[in-house]
């Protein structure tokens, strides 16, 4: 067995060396995502890989290296190669968010964000058979019942919980925010009944079907997956926000390694196929890349999301 | 639905299946090589074949996986995946009196029953099973956890005092790191290398397998009990236990396939729940613990159980049962198959060729895995310990890396290792540690959030205590609980005075002294858990703060009866002390080798260095050399086994 399996390994390393590229990507590309699978970091990520493959011919390898709601891989990025062979997925507002909570081993500075593709833009989600039927049903009980509505979510310091925060302070509620440990355990409690609504994205609509109903998304116009949804502006509520995702690489890579890994990335996100299967999942692209609007991007929604928190009293 | 059949059974397919069964069997026998790293390896397979072969492969590799991880359990002590945990309890014991063959036989049976009770709850009952999954809410998890904990007393059976302080130390070491309920940074002690916790599975290798290790060098004796002559699987033997066992494996199966079905529970969960619940009803000898097969029957059909029951909330719901699921479940949406009701109500193809090809893939697993199970016990049992101690080593250290690809989730691993030796010979049995560490950041999230809920709706006490699920597993925790202290209760009623306890022998000074610096090593952490938990904000300091509260009054409790009874519960150590300090030294060091001369070569070095630690017996220089190089030769082949085919970054 144990020599089977070596003759196994050797067939198999001969096939993987025999890559030849000049500029990116120079063989397959490690693909960290900083959590389990199963969230949207892994899915989109998987939406990505067979792009990446049919466009630049090489393997895209999704890994992932949990831990500390994102912390541990964010902490470690770069100490990796920068030579284009190492790229990580990244958050807002994860690391925006997370380096001011406390000392988590990294800053939002130091890492090299090189493209952002995508969000999921916040949703207020209800079971089918809610009474809530519109936004207002829940704000109306909200007001007569302080704390009675509950949410679930995922996480603390994340964009659903921000979203609590930002929307009970404009609709002058309070309503009671149930961290749960990624969207997947924040919608089995939705579903369940342990809470009467969540806080979650557009792409839990997508997932659901027609076991939930979105009583309002988080954007500037109407997803194309949900047309019947208002966006909460439409409701009379200023809030476009969600999770934003994107890539980053080892801050030892060298402007060009940047430009390119941005570049494929941007690639994926103009293939047709790609962005109906995104839409089909309720995510909404986006395309910022590498260099000043990166930089203005990141800045800007820094300001949004940080005096969210602090109103909140995440961070001080 | 005769077509699913057909297009499951295809040439291909069936291949794939055998393949899948097999390779995941090996996979799962690796500690630290996961079920879920091996279907992920796999996605990109998915693109060029067609969805429905790649999907029997992942399924196959997946149910193979899980039964894997008996053979460490039973053979090494050491749980290959989370989910045999609770094999080790009377697998080891089992090997130790050289019946590992037959508990390797056993566990593939029950593997292949508790298989298929999984797949076919999947195929008829996945709907209204998945509904009821729904009625777990936070406090049902949270009970589920404690009800987990309630095994202490069972598995403490020396030294129940101990068991529970051990429990409380497994619990702590969950709390490290960012909290998920709170997104505080707890107990990291300024490190960033603890930030993301204490990872579960490298625990596991470093508190089972390292004092193993340090065991085996430190004698000459053979590691497990040979047999005289090869005895063949012991079929007969195997399948009359299973018919001895024949309502054990059917709730077991039951078990694993409704704690599959809850999302985020797993097989670990479930494998132990099934345990306790055979424990408690077995009337037969020896008991659970001390080699009984039941306690193989009831784990092994349970956890592969928790394979079908998994994907029910994955493929009805949209929501992954366990990690190895929600990466099929990433492969499916690629594909473009939405999961929900309505996949089973339509008849979508993909998942009942699916479904077919796992109950295919579980069938084909009795052969595959009888095989395999017999040359993983032969190998063991052969191998002159010179070898075995480098090579278990060497992969104790290589999947320990590749689970979250961290240099210092090795150095964990090892001291981990060493504190579960010094425990386990101060008396404080590792397996309640385990438990702790296992089920604490379940049981506190669970905890936290019907905390927030209870507090809104103004009713704490009927959130925690008034559900009526919660009040049914509070009251098997009750008394699963009670349960190995009935004896005596018993004895307590019926004779009226309690007959005197056969007096035990009172300790020697340097043993009671041992123990008291143990205690107060104890205490002290129990200390300092509090002083750390001071500055947290409430939601990240309520649950260790209660569990430090109660371990340090469980000390003073054991320091009182250390000071009025001076009984002294040890194990006693045997053999070279130079040896045994050296293993956990050379391991260490080689962490830091890595980085610096690179993984091969510092992996060659520490097999060798650990060879020569190993090695009791006068070789000649031949057989040395054969020794060497074999050893060599297998850690080079595994090096490039993880690099190339699992692309795993070593350093």
């Amino acid at each position: 067995m144990k020599l089977k399996s070596a003759l196994l390994a050797l067939t198999l390393a001969a096939f993987a060396g025999t890559a030849s590229a000049e500029d990116f990507p120079k063989g397959s590309v490690d693909y960290i995502i900083p959590f389990g699978p199963g969230g949207e970091s892994d899915i989109t990520a998987r939406f990505q890989q067979p792009f990446f493959e049919k466009l630049f011919g090489e393997q895209m390898v999704v890994n992932y290296q949990p831990g500390g709601g994102g912390a541990v891989g964010w902490s470690q990025l770069n100490n990796m190669a920068g030579d284009g062979s190492v790229i990580m997925g990244i958050n807002l507002p994860h690391i925006i968010i997370k380096p001011e909570q406390g000392d988590v081993g990294f800053k939002t500075d130091d890492l090299a964000a090189v493209y952002m593709f995508h969000y999921t833009p916040d949703a207020i989600v209800v079971k089918a058979d809610s009474p809530y039927m519109t936004l207002q049903d829940l704000i109306d009980d909200a007001k007569a019942n302080p704390k009675q509505v509950i949410f679930s979510g995922s996480g603390k310091g994340t964009a659903n919980h921000l979203a609590q925060v930002q929307f009970d302070d404009m609709a002058d509620i309070e309503s009671t925010y149930v961290s749960f440990k990624g969207t997947g355990a924040s919608v089995t409690a939705l579903l369940g009944e342990q809470v009467k609504a969540a806080w979650g994205y557009t792409t839990v609509g997508a997932a659901q079907g027609d076991k939930v109903r979105l009583l309002a998304v988080a954007m500037e116009e109407r997803h194309p997956a949900f047309p019947d949804v208002p966006t909460f502006r439409e409701l009379g509520f200023d809030m476009v926000s969600g999770a934003y995702r994107g890539i980053a690489v080892p801050n030892s890579a060298s402007e060009e390694v940047r430009t390119q890994v941005s570049d494929a990335i941007k690639a994926i996100n103009a293939d047709a196929e790609f962005q109906q299967k995104m839409l089909d999942g309720g995510f909404a692209l986006v395309d910022v890349g590498y260099g000043a609007d990166m930089d203005a991007f990141i800045a800007e929604k820094a300001e949004g999301y940080l005096s969210a928190a602090r109103s909140a009293g995440i961070i001080e | 639905m005769l077509e699913f059949v057909v297009g499951a059974l295809s040439p291909l397919n069936l291949l794939l299946a055998l393949l899948g069964v097999a390779a995941g069997t090996i996979i799962g026998s690796i500690p630290g090589l996961t079920a879920t790293m091996a279907v992920a390896v796999l996605v990109p397979l998915t693109f060029t074949m067609s969805p429905d072969s790649a999907l029997i492969l992942m399924g196959a590799i997946y149910t193979g996986a899980i039964y894997g991880g008996a053979y460490a359990a039973i053979l090494l002590n050491t749980p290959g995946t989370p989910s045999a945990i609770a094999t080790t309890f009377d697998g080891y014991p089992m090997a130790k009196r050289g019946d590992g063959d037959l508990a390797v036989s056993v566990a593939c049976i029950s593997s292949v029953i508790g298989g298929l009770v999984g797949a076919l709850a999947l195929l008829l009952l996945a709907p209204p099973l998945a509904e009821a999954a729904l009625a777990f809410g936070p406090v049902e998890y949270f009970w589920l956890a404690v009800f987990g904990l309630s095994l202490i007393a069972a598995l403490s059976t020396g030294d129940f005092l101990k068991g529970v302080i051990g429990a409380c130390f497994g619990l702590l070491l969950a709390m490290i790191g960012i909290s998920e309920t709170s997104a505080e940074v707890r107990f990291t002690f300024g490190s960033n290398v603890l930030l993301g916790g204490v990872e579960t599975v490298s625990a596991l290798i470093g508190l089972y397998c390292i004092p193993v290790l340090i065991d085996l060098v430190a004698t000459p004796d053979r590691h497990l009990k040979a047999p005289e002559q090869t005895r063949g699987f012991r079929l007969p033997e195997a399948f009359g236990l299973l018919l001895k066992n024949k309502i054990n494996v059917m709730r077991s199966s039951v078990v694993g396939t409704m704690v599959g079905a809850l999302p985020g529970a797993g097989g670990s969960i479930a494998g132990l729940v099934a345990y306790s619940e055979a424990r408690r009803t077995n009337k037969g000898k020896p008991p659970y613990g001390e080699g009984n097969p039941g306690g193989i029957v009831a784990t092994e059909s349970a956890n592969n159980a928790t394979v079908g029951g998994g994907f029910i909330p994955t493929l009805v719901l949209g929501i992954p049962g366990t990690p190895p699921d929600a990466v099929i479940l990433g492969a499916l949406l690629v594909q473009g198959v939405r999961t929900g009701p309505s996949l089973f109500a339509d008849g979508a193809s993909i998942v009942y060729t699916f479904i077919f090809g796992l109950l295919l893939a579980t069938v084909l697993m009795l052969p595959v895995g009888l095989m395999i199970g017999r040359f993983a016990y032969g190998a063991i049992v052969r191998a002159p310990k010179a070898a075995l101690v480098p090579v278990v080593a060497f992969m104790t250290v290589i999947g320990t890396f590749a689970i979250r690809n961290s240099l210092s989730d090795i150095a964990i691993m090892i001291v981990l290792g060493v504190i579960g030796w010094v425990a386990g010979k101060r008396g404080f049995s590792v397996s309640p540690i385990v438990l702790g560490l296992i089920l604490g950041r379940i049981a506190e999230q669970g905890f936290v959030q019907s905390w927030t809920i209870g507090e809104a709706i103004g009713n704490l006490w009927g959130q925690f205590f008034g559900r009526p699920l919660s009040m049914a597993i509070i009251a098997l925790t009750l008394l699963t609980f009670f349960y190995p202290f009935l004896p005596r209760l018993k004895q307590v009623f019926s004779r009226g005075p309690v007959q005197a306890a056969p007096e035990r022998e009172r300790a020697s000074k340097p043993a009671v002294a041992r123990d008291l610096i143990a205690l107060l090593i104890a205490g002290g952490i129990a200390l300092l858990a509090l002083q750390q938990s001071a500055g947290l904000n409430p939601e990240a300091a309520v649950f260790p703060e209660t569990i430090a509260m109660a371990m340090a009054v469980l000390v003073l409790m054991a320091l009182l009866r250390l000071a009025l009874t001076r009984h002294v519960s040890e194990v006693s150590v045997e053999g070279s002390w130079l040896r045994m300090i050296a293993l956990p030294v050379v391991m260490l060091a080689a962490v830091f080798a890595f980085p610096a001369l690179g993984f091969a070569i510092t992996a060659v070095l520490l097999g060798l260095a650990l060879t020569v630690i190993a090695q009791h017996d006068r070789y000649s220089a031949k057989s040395w050399a054969i020794l060497l190089a074999s050893v060599t030769g297998v850690i080079v082949a595994c090096t490039l086994l993880f690099s190339e085919v699992l692309s795993v970054p070593l350093p």
